[in-house]
């Protein structure tokens, strides 16, 4: 370990060498709209980029998943590292994925979430070589479509699921934000509330009910809702839409929330509660009020003495890196869910995460890759190995 | 008129997309080739058309072998970014520095042959926001594959991106349509085959460029294609799909000031050839009006239309080129 840890400061000036192929596949790949469902265009492109930089092998799973794997170099037989950037991001396909290169930053839409990571996985064969590295294991790059969202990461599961054999490590790569390490996940139930206020309500147009009152209702009765300090238990009201203008009632309208605890029993126990609340509030107010499920994660961890964990702090410290660790809903869960170690690590600062302008600093992209390289490297050497 | 020349001389950028056959080719003639980005403040696209160039063509297929920046005077970052990402940078009154100073495009474009040293010259325009590799290669391709080809042109789709960061799929090729096709259809039928005579993106051979003048202006791609078709027919030039390019809308006065240009290039070029018999001076001002506080005012823009010679006959071309 201490010989990475001595090599790696070194990389980053020379990562830097080759700045204009990582800027050239960010910006090839990330000017391709990739909205969740709708991601081919995107692994196509993905896809070429991995073959023109010459991967040993670059093909789609059969659910489609663009993969690219560099051959290891152990006779023995070394069960691959897996690194892994999620393809979709929350922009249609309408809106003008027009990037800007200036001399110190990069924005567009979808640019940190996450364009920046696909190209930096997509640049990975190239910067191997440049720095004349060699892994025992195979490396598997993988661009997982429906990840977010209504995705339900999806790709990464059906990934793990048809891959025969087992996995040593996983790196999942996020464009935002350097310095954050996600080594243990919650559980999550994503869910939203419907209200649709049916027609042949009595009591004529006066008396009506109001979508959105009954979904103030709900609210109320959530944040009325007893949680735990332990486990650690919270909701999260997150979007809210409905009606139609000002003077008219609302005769439907949305709530999306989600669950969150490190207790799969917990989250299922607040997931039966709101389902209550919902059930009772409609019937009360013969409105259709309806919960639907749009995604759910059980919650997984990796302990913070985990050597793959002790050894990223490592390798972000001798970066100068601060670790920050926190929670991490995305293909993190399903790799730790699946007992497979696994850690995200963020790579460059930025703003406007998820806003048309959102922009990256390309300076600190480096150390970011640098880090990412350092902890596959860590992986390759047996940090996960042990049991 | 040679109905073929569509067929025989029209490719897709697809049947170019093995560069290592362009760079054995390449290597094989022995050839230099530069890449020239003229600009006027083109701040948001000229580092993303310098790194992909650079990154695609240069680091990982070494087909090309300069990147040349040629600017009329930017106001803005363009000079610094394109510095930053390693072209090589000139501002166009630098270049020949005696010669009277002019500002265009087409100054840009002629002052290059004098600083780029490939026998090769790709010209791309450097507001190209969706910026791919295939825009220089697949414009080299003919170039380098068949040995007739002197001259290439891009066409393509022309989605126009809005002020509300929407993509409009149809739109652009105005100028071409309402001006330039009607006239290459009253005097130069064979030329309606080029699909997109004004694109701004071409590359040539130095030999055939060289011995062309330029208009300062917008009018130098028109009268490249004449003056190439009249000199050399038009079996040497070939056109390449390049699927689609995203550009900035122009609104209607810019584009009117844009076809007084080409207008009155062409109408210079088929008197000089004899086509027509003008038997008056054409004036040089373009006069536009503008609605001010309930009243119409006129917007005059003087366009004189200056015209370099074939750079060949310029000594101090001739000087550094011949030693090469």
């Amino acid at each position: 370990m201490d010989t990475i840890l001595k090599r790696l400061p070194s990389f980053i000036d020379q990562i830097k060498e080759i700045q204009e192929v990582i800027i050239s596949n960010i910006v090839l790949i990330g000017q391709i709209p990739a909205p969740t469902y709708h991601e081919q265009a995107r692994t196509e492109i993905f896809l070429e980029r991995l073959s023109d930089a010459q991967s040993d092998y670059s093909a789609t799973s059969d659910y489609n998943i663009p993969i690219g794997i560099i051959k290891g170099t152990s006779n023995e037989s070394r069960a691959p590292i897996f690194v892994v950037a999620h393809l979709d991001t929350f922009f249609n396909a309408d809106i003008d994925h027009n990037y800007i290169v200036r001399k110190a930053s990069i924005s567009g839409p979808g640019i940190l979430d996450n364009s920046l990571g696909v190209g930096v996985l997509a640049s990975l064969p190239i910067i191997f070589k440049h720095l004349n590295l060699q892994f025992e294991s195979d490396i598997v790059l993988a661009g997982v479509p429906q990840s977010i969202g209504k995705g339900n990461l999806q790709g990464i599961r059906q990934l793990l699921d048809t891959w025969e054999g087992p996995i040593r490590g996983a790196v999942i790569v996020e464009g935002d934000e350097l310095g954050r390490l996600n080594y243990y996940s919650e559980g999550i139930i994503r869910g939203e509330i419907t209200c649709n206020v049916l027609p042949a309500n009595g009591g004529g147009n006066r008396y009506k009910p109001n979508a959105i009152i009954i979904l103030n209702k709900v609210i109320d009765e959530i944040l009325a809702m007893e949680l735990p300090l332990r486990p650690r238990a919270r909701v999260i009201i997150g979007k809210i839409n409905g009606g139609f203008k000002h003077g008219v009632i609302a005769y439907n309208a949305r709530l999306g929330f989600e669950i969150q605890s490190d207790s799969e029993e917990m989250v299922k126990r607040m997931h039966s509660e709101i389902e209550d609340i919902v059930n009772g509030i409609g019937h009360e107010n013969h409105v259709r009020l309806e919960l639907n499920i749009i995604s759910n994660l059980t919650p997984a961890t990796l302990r913070y003495r985990h050597p793959l964990v002790k050894s990223t702090v490592s390798i972000m410290k001798a970066l100068g890196l601060s670790p920050a660790s926190d929670s991490g809903e995305s293909e993190l869960s399903i790799f730790l869910a699946r007992k497979i170690p696994a850690v995200t690590l963020g790579v460059t600062e930025g703003k406007n995460v998820h806003l048309e302008n959102a922009s990256m600093k390309i300076k600190p992209m480096f150390t970011g890759i640098a880090q990412i390289i350092g902890v596959i490297m860590a992986i390759d050497s047996g940090v996960c190995d042990e049991p | 008129m040679n109905h073929n020349w569509l067929k025989t001389n029209t490719f897709h950028h697809s049947e170019f997309k093995d560069i290592k056959k362009l760079v054995e080719a390449k290597n094989r003639k022995q050839l230099k080739i530069s890449l020239c980005l003229p600009t006027l403040n083109e701040e948001k696209t000229i580092a993303k058309e310098i790194i992909i160039m650079k990154s695609e063509l240069m680091t990982r297929f070494p087909l090309i072998d300069e990147i040349v920046v040629v600017d009329s005077g930017s106001t803005d970052h363009t000079l610094d970014i394109a510095k930053s990402y390693g072209a090589d940078v000139y501002e166009a009154k630098n270049i020949l520095p005696h010669l009277e100073n002019f500002t265009g495009k087409g100054e840009n474009l002629w002052k290059a042959l004098h600083v780029t040293e490939g026998d090769i010259i790709i010209y791309l325009d450097a507001d190209i926001k969706n910026i791919h590799h295939r825009f220089a290669y697949a414009l080299l391709g003919p170039l380098l594959m068949f040995d007739h080809i002197k001259y290439t042109k891009a066409f393509y789709d022309r989605p126009i991106a809005t002020d509300l960061k929407k993509i409009r799929s149809t739109g652009g090729g105005r100028v071409t349509e309402l001006i330039i096709r009607p006239l290459f259809s009253l005097f130069f039928p064979e030329l309606t085959q080029i699909i997109q005579p004004l694109s701004g993106e071409y590359a040539g051979f130095r030999s055939l460029l060289e011995n062309i003048s330029f208009p300062i202006g917008y009018g130098v791609e028109t009268s490249m294609i004449l003056d190439i078709y009249e000199k050399w027919g038009l079996d040497v030039i070939a056109q390449v799909d390049l699927d689609r390019r995203v550009h900035r809308n122009q609104d209607t006065k810019a584009l009117g000031r844009m076809a007084f240009v080409i207008l009155k290039t062409f109408i210079n070029r088929i008197e000089s050839l004899k086509k027509i018999n003008l038997n008056t001076e054409l004036f040089h001002e373009m006069i536009q009006y503008k609605l001010t506080k309930g009243e119409y005012e006129a917007d005059i823009y003087k366009i004189i239309g200056h015209e370099r010679p074939p750079i060949i006959s310029i000594p101090e071309y001739c000087k550094k080129h011949t030693q090469h």
